[in-house]
């Protein structure tokens, strides 16, 4: 691929784009929408710019951060360590996989409820939501992405006098990295998805808590800006998380 | 050997029940008003599936969920194999989709509103959008790994680029494209209640809401079961349709293996 089609791409992906906030643009000045539900995208931008380096919108941004890292901690541990586990042993798979076969479909949101009496309005019914709903997709590649783990070279570090438990480490985990990447990534977004709403549906704080505000008060303007702080939030932390990846997987044969 | 079986066939059901019984010995030993067992839960679906006002909503909701989820299907299949055959179609788009992919779905609910009114065309747009992305992201991937030669072989025999894409790229790609689906399938009931609980006129997560906000904690607790269920029987039945469609592609769930 040179550099002249790949400049190529980079341009036509833009089109879409330009076309989407051109539309967005045409709509308001043509008088199609009134600027009060549909506010034209430089009010947009501009009304975000003033917020991000207002000290009280950083403050909702943190509280949303704060919660997104916690869930999301919580869910890559135990979705590593109940993957890893139900790949190696017989025991706990058998144990893990009907369980996981019922909880996986489960619609998460619907457990909110119950977490808001059992745990309070606080942080902690929050947490646990993200945790939730990011957990299976990490639990699932982790153990597809361990169970796929080559035999000959759990063989050969057997046959080289590996104690079983230093394979798990040497062996399996690493080669079943790509996998767990990739899993983790599904669950970071999820994990940003799930903390808007859960914000959103009863929070005193956080970016979906700004958002219901405007809402009810019929601020168009103020509802567009948490919704694209979030989604950029979700960019930035994918991006950061895809150097993490490409760091941490160097030398493996294109992943 | 049947006995084991018998018992693999079982185990889901076994995993429900066993939930259900840490459920009531936790609800038990907590002995908390606002945590009733698993029982008195149970108990209390009945009366709402009873009620014909509460069965109205519930279907209302089902009907919503299936309208979006299938037109969503019908545009994101036939997009998502055109992205997987063309680089140009994929490099228009990917960005795109790039860009909406980490926004909350559920969270445009209340700008839509604004536009569309709480009605069922806001509602059933917003699973539309949820429902889309996995079921083009997964068709696109598929269709990406279509092999060169039989499209060579389709070409060599006079199909033209149309058929090549309905008769070789599309059954190639099913499996990939089913597994897409049932992401989206599962999306769909999540934001079918989260789009309600936010526009709270009708539907199961209205129903759900109202009864927490009414501290009606028995109605809440059966809704989330009923809910509960829905996911788990709707994810059931698709994963046996899966299993007829694409019976001569490699099982996805394996046996694992273990070093012990």
């Amino acid at each position: 691929m040179n550099r002249r089609s790949v400049t190529r791409d980079i341009l036509l992906g833009l089109i879409p784009i330009a076309l989407l906030v051109a539309i967005w643009q045409g709509t308001v000045s043509f008088g199609l929408a009134p600027a009060t539900l549909f506010p034209p995208p430089g009010l947009v931008f501009m009304r975000m710019a003033q917020q991000l380096t207002s000290a009280s919108f950083d403050q909702e941004i943190l509280a949303t951060l704060f919660r997104l890292f916690a869930g999301f901690s919580i869910a890559v541990v135990l979705g590593i360590a109940i993957g890893l586990a139900a790949a190696v042993s017989p025991a706990v798979n058998a144990a893990v996989r009907p369980i996981v076969r019922v909880l996986a479909p489960l619609p998460k949101v619907a457990l909110y409820p119950a977490l808001l009496l059992l745990l309070g309005f606080g942080h902690e019914s929050k947490i646990t939501l993200v945790a939730a709903d990011a957990l299976f997709p990490i639990l699932l590649s982790t153990y597809y992405g361990a169970s796929s783990v080559e035999q000959k070279l759990i063989w050969s570090a057997m046959a080289a006098g590996t104690p079983p438990r230093e394979i798990l480490f040497k062996v399996v985990l690493p080669a079943a990295a790509p996998s767990i990447l990739t899993g983790c990534r599904i669950g970071l977004v999820i994990s940003c998805i799930v903390v808007f709403l859960a914000e959103m549906i009863t929070s005193t704080d956080g970016l979906g808590h700004v958002l219901i505000t405007a809402a009810r008060t019929f601020q168009a303007v103020d509802m567009f800006v948490p919704l694209i702080t979030i989604s950029l939030l979700g960019l930035i932390l994918n991006g950061l998380l895809q150097a993490a990846r490409s760091y941490l997987l160097r030398g493996f044969p294109e992943v | 050997m049947t006995l084991r079986a018998l018992i693999a066939r079982l185990a889901p059901l076994l995993a429900c029940l066993g939930l259900l019984a840490i459920w009531q010995v936790a609800a038990l030993v907590l002995n908390n008003d606002s945590f009733p067992t698993a029982l008195d839960s149970i108990r209390a679906i009945p009366a709402i599936l009873g009620d014909k006002e509460a069965l109205i909503n519930i279907l209302a909701s089902l009907r919503r969920m299936a309208i979006g989820f299938g037109v969503a299907v019908l545009v994101s299949i036939p997009l998502g194999l055109l992205m997987g055959r063309s680089r140009g179609v994929a490099s228009f788009f990917n960005p795109l989709l790039m860009v909406i992919y980490p926004v909350p779905k559920a969270a445009l609910m209340p700008i839509i509103m604004l536009w569309l009114g709480v009605g069922d065309l806001s509602k059933t747009l917003v699973i539309f959008l949820g429902v889309s992305l996995p079921v083009i992201y997964h068709s696109f991937e598929g269709a990406k790994a279509v092999e060169e030669k039989m499209m060579w072989s389709g070409a060599a025999m006079g199909l033209s680029a149309a058929e090549r894409l309905i008769r070789i790229v599309l059954p190639a790609a099913l499996p990939e494209i089913l597994t897409g689906c049932r992401t989206g399938l599962v999306l769909a009931l999540i934001t079918m209640v989260t789009s309600e609980m936010i526009a709270r006129q009708s539907g199961a997560g209205n129903i759900l809401f109202n009864a927490l906000d009414m501290g009606q904690y028995d109605t809440v607790y059966a809704m989330i079961v009923i809910i509960g269920a829905m996911g788990i029987c709707l994810d059931a039945a698709f994963e046996r349709m899966r299993e007829r469609l694409v019976r001569w592609s490699e099982p996805q769930f394996d046996i694992p293996l273990s070093f012990s």
